[in-house]
């Protein structure tokens, strides 16, 4: 090893170290601190109240009543919807780079989402979704997009999200939403990946007259698998930190309404009790869910060592 | 040696980060006087103070606070008032709630009752009592600008023009002091179409048996409808605890009583109006209930008194669809009505700096206690005047005079029935503690799994307390 | 936990690995070649050129579906802001405007006055500065995370990594609380700094940054070129379409910041748009309780408008610089 490295590694690294130890690490320690500190809030810490160390937050974590519910919900959503979006982004990315005609035109469009507003991206769901004006004992005002588009083809129409849907029906819509978020991300950075691929590898294919499909698989998987295992592992990270698309469809109770807490996840968990001055638990619950993230981003890891081409 | 290099740097950055954090948090949090204690020589008129206040308003609003604040600046030309519009009321709650952990919290802001118990936390809001008739400062008075001189207290005749239940709201956080004054209130109201009850000779329903009576007509007349829209379960829940003078929840000891036979058997009942479809909500039906209103789906809808606008038609070529008219909600004694009762309240945040309070105080008393402000600000807003006396100013009683059950007059029509609703007693409030929205949620979540039949209404009550517990 | 961190190791990248064919930056040989050999060239025929067709034809309707679905919630964003109030209130909402109301524009600038510009300017001030320098940052960083060898390499990187398993809504007090300590408040600093490392963008390049075949570091090094104008001539330039990933992803990030900057930059001078945008009064005249959303939504429009069209004519600047300079580095 070039020792003359060494130091130098770490002088390009210092800048973002410093600020990182400064803004990231350091709440960090103090989560970690809080986490051990009995029943801790900030506010009441504040006003003067003294915490006893110990283990107490964990325990009330784990014996919460919705713990594995909140737990299974997060996995769920995790193992569903990263390898479905992966796959879609994968598929538009290479057929983006692969067309000739209208091509900047096309990535154009695929860049837009970027720069729409969420609320608007909230506003179509429910309007595709949801059902307006549920009644007992009649039709409802409107049956939403994708129900009309069942009906039209002769299915029965189902409810998505509102009052009394099943869970199956809502845990479908969040992992379309889900999806929906993550592809322009996702497209955005394989079309990178794949615009840094050497052209000759291509061209070489091409004189060879390999099919696409062969080319695909040989050529471009290998040549994107480092983007390919980033967008992977780090779309298991943001997953299982999932929280704001439940709430931008089902609202703060984390479920149809009759089913509150239904599909809330580890996040949601922490955010109400962040917001009932219960950092403690909260702390405690963000550690939990770290260690969880951490084993399966070994995995993740470890799987893509063996596989990755660098 | 230069392997190590790296190891030492971390090592070194990783420590200046740890004494930096003991330094951070030894140095902020709690430095707050406790119980006011005027200064020595009452308020200093010369010192350069300013107060910041956080609240919701907007452009218009402000543009009516901002008059007042230069009518003040006028009295006291060493106070100037930074007002800062955050965004809704939850944005000011989670603004004040990180700012209080350094200490930064503003001096006055607007506040509904939970978010102070839930500042009070950290001991942070000052209470007022100070200021009240039979303080000991009562007597003392301060010398303004115009040479004119005010008492730093409110008067026994200023605190009787404030509507009582308003006044008494700033007390109920559980040890009898007082933390918040009134600002603007909105109430629960009752909206009906007006036209349509003319037409068919229906008379507007008092109690909530005669409430069952015109649904079931209505559904007679219109068996596509669905009577009547309430749009918070929660505010239906809490209102019906408090007109069968049954326990919803306490300030002190055990906080939630509410899972008892009454109100398990109320909730039988509305559940039965469910499901002959005489009612919806907002949630369940999943359209806003004004729209159902609006749109003839429903012919009474019930919901707040500040959102009257939102209950008002919109003109079809020229003509009103129907006019509407506006009652007391049904009551279960009609003997005893009890009407609940919402909306905005100020409080003032303790600061190392008694002028600094004092100064705060002399702004919420002079925006609190001003009539010709109550009357502007309510007028704009369509939220309800704390003070009697505001009845008596011209252009508002002017303004009140064009009520009407149309666009250009529901909010005064709204503002008339809800004074007159205060006027006689009707108005309650439920107690504000570290916990009380939580309850508010759950009870809200309750009426929805009893509707909707997923749960059980024993396992409803049972989750519902299992959770505030948590 | 360090032994586990050996998993870490798939970006080591030995020299027996790297493809001995691979013999210049230009790479006239490519080992691809090699694997595709057992193809006969000369088989194009007639059935070929037709399924080439079909193939694209395939692909322009897939892509075509997709867009559509992708581009659905721009559209609507498009739409509700032209529609009228009533018509947007509605229950049952409507997917195409019946009455185009472009005054919700005017009542937009109305809205905001005159703030919108210096909104605008703040915004500006913080986004491209934030991202200039996070660029130099992630660059450096990425770059010696892919290139360098150094003790704890792949500890530290896992560590990198573990900051961001954990939720940050967590982090909020305590930088709050450091931030008041170091006096940053209504500052551009405060808007600025706390943000401008981001493991994720660190990661990101590293990977696009180890799709490069190391035997163009390896040959810079013969040849003596300096790490830095290796990173500025080769790496960069290659990494082009992840930089300006990188760099779209945070102006957008410092547009739609709000949390952060509502608590600690509130003064004029450094509120930001998103902030501000929420203390517009969209209030309708006379109905106070009643909120113009339109109005609102056209707002957004207004100041999403101008970035859209910076980011594509910056995007096209820079793919054209990079398709001139050549991916051969």
């Amino acid at each position: 090893m070039d020792k003359k490295n060494n130091w130098k590694a770490w002088l390009y690294l210092l800048p973002a170290i410093v600020i990182l130890l400064i803004f990231t690490v350091w709440p960090i320690i103090n989560t970690v601190r809080i986490s051990f500190l009995n029943d801790y809030g900030t506010l009441s810490s504040v006003g003067g109240k003294k915490f006893s160390f110990g283990i107490d937050n964990y325990k009330n974590v784990v014996e919460y009543s919705g713990f594995i519910n909140c737990l299974s919900n997060t996995l769920l959503l995790c193992v569903l919807t990263v390898p479905i979006s992966t796959m879609l982004a994968l598929i538009i990315a290479v057929a983006l780079n692969s067309i000739k005609f209208i091509r900047r035109t096309m990535q154009t469009i695929f860049f837009l989402p970027y720069v729409t507003n969420s609320i608007a991206i909230g506003m179509v769901f429910m309007a595709m979704f949801s059902m307006i004006g549920l009644k007992v004992d009649g039709e409802p005002m409107s049956i939403g997009i994708i129900n009309s588009v069942i009906e039209a083809f002769g299915g029965t129409r189902i409810n998505w999200v509102n009052a009394g849907s099943s869970k199956v029906a809502n845990m479908t819509v969040l992992i379309i939403y889900i999806v929906w978020n993550a592809l322009p991300f996702k497209i955005l950075v394989l079309l990178g990946g794949l615009q840094s691929v050497n052209k000759q590898y291509y061209e070489a294919a091409k004189v060879d007259g390999t099919s696409r499909f062969r080319t695909f698989w040989r050529i471009t998987v290998p040549m994107l698998s480092p983007m390919i295992a980033y967008v992977v592992i780090t779309g298991f990270i943001g997953g299982f930190k999932e929280y704001s698309s439940i709430v931008g469809i089902f609202g703060e109770n984390m479920g149809p309404v009759g089913d509150a807490g239904s599909l809330n996840t580890m996040v949601g968990f922490i955010y109400d009790n962040i917001n009932t001055d219960r950092q403690g638990r909260a702390s405690a619950a963000a550690l939990i869910l770290f260690l969880i993230i951490f084993a399966v981003t070994m995995v993740n890891m470890y799987v893509s060592k063996k596989k990755v081409h660098y | 040696m230069k392997k190590k290099f790296g190891a030492i740097l971390m090592a070194g950055l990783m420590a200046c980060t740890m004494t930096a954090g003991i330094v951070f948090s030894t140095g902020c949090g709690s430095d707050v006087a406790g119980d006011f204690v005027m200064p020595e020589g009452g308020f200093d008129t010369q010192k350069k103070i300013e107060i910041t206040f956080y609240h919701t308003m907007g452009k218009n609003l402000r543009g009516v606070l901002n008059k007042y604040i230069a009518d003040f600046n006028k009295l006291y030309p060493n106070i100037t008032i930074k007002d800062e519009a955050i965004g809704k009321y939850d944005d000011v709650f989670n603004q004040i709630s990180t700012e209080i952990t350094v200490g930064d919290q503003p001096n006055v802001a607007y506040c509904y009752p939970d978010h102070v118990a839930f500042y009070n936390q950290a001991g942070v809001v000052q209470t007022v009592d100070a200021f009240l008739p039979g303080s000991p400062y009562a007597d003392m008075k301060v010398t303004r600008a115009d040479n004119t001189e005010d008492y730093y207290c409110i008067t026994q005749e200023e605190k009787d023009n404030f509507i009582d239940i308003y006044y008494n709201e700033g007390a109920t956080f559980g040890d009898d002091q007082m933390y918040v004054m009134p600002f603007s209130k909105s109430i629960e109201v009752l909206y009906y179409n007006k036209t349509y009850f003319e037409e068919h000779n229906i008379t507007v329903p008092n109690t909530w048996d005669e409430m069952e009576q015109v649904c079931k007509t209505l559904k007679e007349l219109d068996p596509a409808c669905t009577p009547l829209g309430y749009d918070s379960e929660a505010n239906w829940f809490i209102t019906m605890c408090e007109q069968h003078e049954s326990p919803y929840t306490s300030v002190s000891g055990e906080h939630f009583l509410f899972d008892n036979a009454t109100n398990r058997a109320f909730v039988e009942k509305f559940k039965g109006w469910y499901k002959n479809g005489y009612v919806t909500t907002q949630e369940i039906s999943g359209a806003y209930t004004s729209n159902l209103f609006k749109e003839k789906k429903s012919y009474m809808s019930i919901g707040s008194s500040a959102g009257a606008a939102n209950q008002v038609p919109a003109v079809v070529n020229g003509v009103a669809p129907f006019e509407v008219g506006i009652a007391r909600i049904p009551q279960v004694n009609p003997e005893k009505p009890k009407v609940i009762s919402q909306g905005p309240s100020v409080c003032i945040f303790k600061k190392n700096d008694p002028q600094e309070v004092l100064a705060s105080w002399l702004f919420v008393k002079y925006l609190t206690t001003s009539v010709k402000f109550q009357a502007q600000f309510s007028s704009v807003s369509g939220y309800v005047p704390v003070l009697n006396s505001v009845l008596q100013d011209e252009t508002y009683a002017d303004l009140l005079n064009g009520a009407n059950g149309y666009a250009d007059g529901i909010a005064y029509l709204s503002a008339k029935a809800c004074l007159d609703m205060a006027n006689a007693g009707n108005l309650f409030v439920s107690p504000a503690f570290n916990g009380s929205s939580k309850a508010r949620t759950q009870v809200g979540i309750l009426m929805q799994s009893a509707f909707l039949e997923s749960k059980t209404i024993d396992e409803a009550f049972k989750k519902a307390i299992e959770e505030c517990r948590y | 936990m360090a032994d586990n961190m050996n998993d870490i190791n798939e970006n080591e990248v030995t020299p027996e690995e790297v493809s001995t064919e691979v013999k210049n930056v230009s790479g006239d040989t490519v080992n691809a070649a090699k694997v595709m050999k057992k193809k006969d060239i000369g088989e194009v025929t007639k059935r070929q050129t037709a399924m080439k067709v079909a193939v694209q034809v395939g692909l322009y309707i897939f892509l075509g579906i997709m867009a559509i679905i992708v581009l659905f919630p721009f559209y609507w964003m498009i739409i509700s802001s032209l529609k009228t109030l009533d018509e947007y209130n509605a229950s049952v909402p409507t997917l195409w405007p019946e009455e185009f109301r472009w005054a919700n524009y005017s009542d937009a600038f109305a809205a905001g006055g005159l703030n919108l510009g210096r909104l605008f300017l703040n915004t500006c001030i913080v986004g491209i500065v934030s991202t200039i320098l996070s660029l130099i940052i992630t660059v450096l960083a990425a770059f010696a995370f892919a290139r360098l060898e150094f003790k704890g390499k792949n500890a530290l990187f896992a560590a990198l990594l573990a900051t961001m398993m954990i939720p940050g809504e967590l982090f909020t007090i305590t930088n709050y609380v450091t931030v008041s300590e170091f006096g940053w408040k209504n500052t551009y600093t405060v808007l600025i700094v706390p943000f401008l490392v981001s493991v994720f963008y660190i990661y990101l390049l590293r990977q696009n940054f180890l799709q490069i075949p190391n035997e163009l570091y390896l040959a810079a090094k013969v040849d003596g070129t300096s790490d830095l104008k290796y990173l500025w001539k080769v790496m960069i330039p290659l990494a082009a379409p992840t930089l300006v990933s990188i760099t779209i992803l945070k102006m957008m990030g410092s547009w739609n910041s709000y949390i952060w900057p509502r608590l600690v930059a509130r003064d004029t001078a450094h509120t930001l748009i998103t902030v501000g945008l929420r203390q517009f009064d969209f209030s309708v005249p006379g109905r106070p309780d009643m909120i113009n959303y339109p109005a609102q939504m056209a707002a957004v429009v207004l100041i999403t408008i101008p970035l859209l069209i910076v980011f594509l004519c910056f995007r096209k600047y820079i793919m054209k610089g990079v398709s001139k300079s050549g991916i051969k580095g």
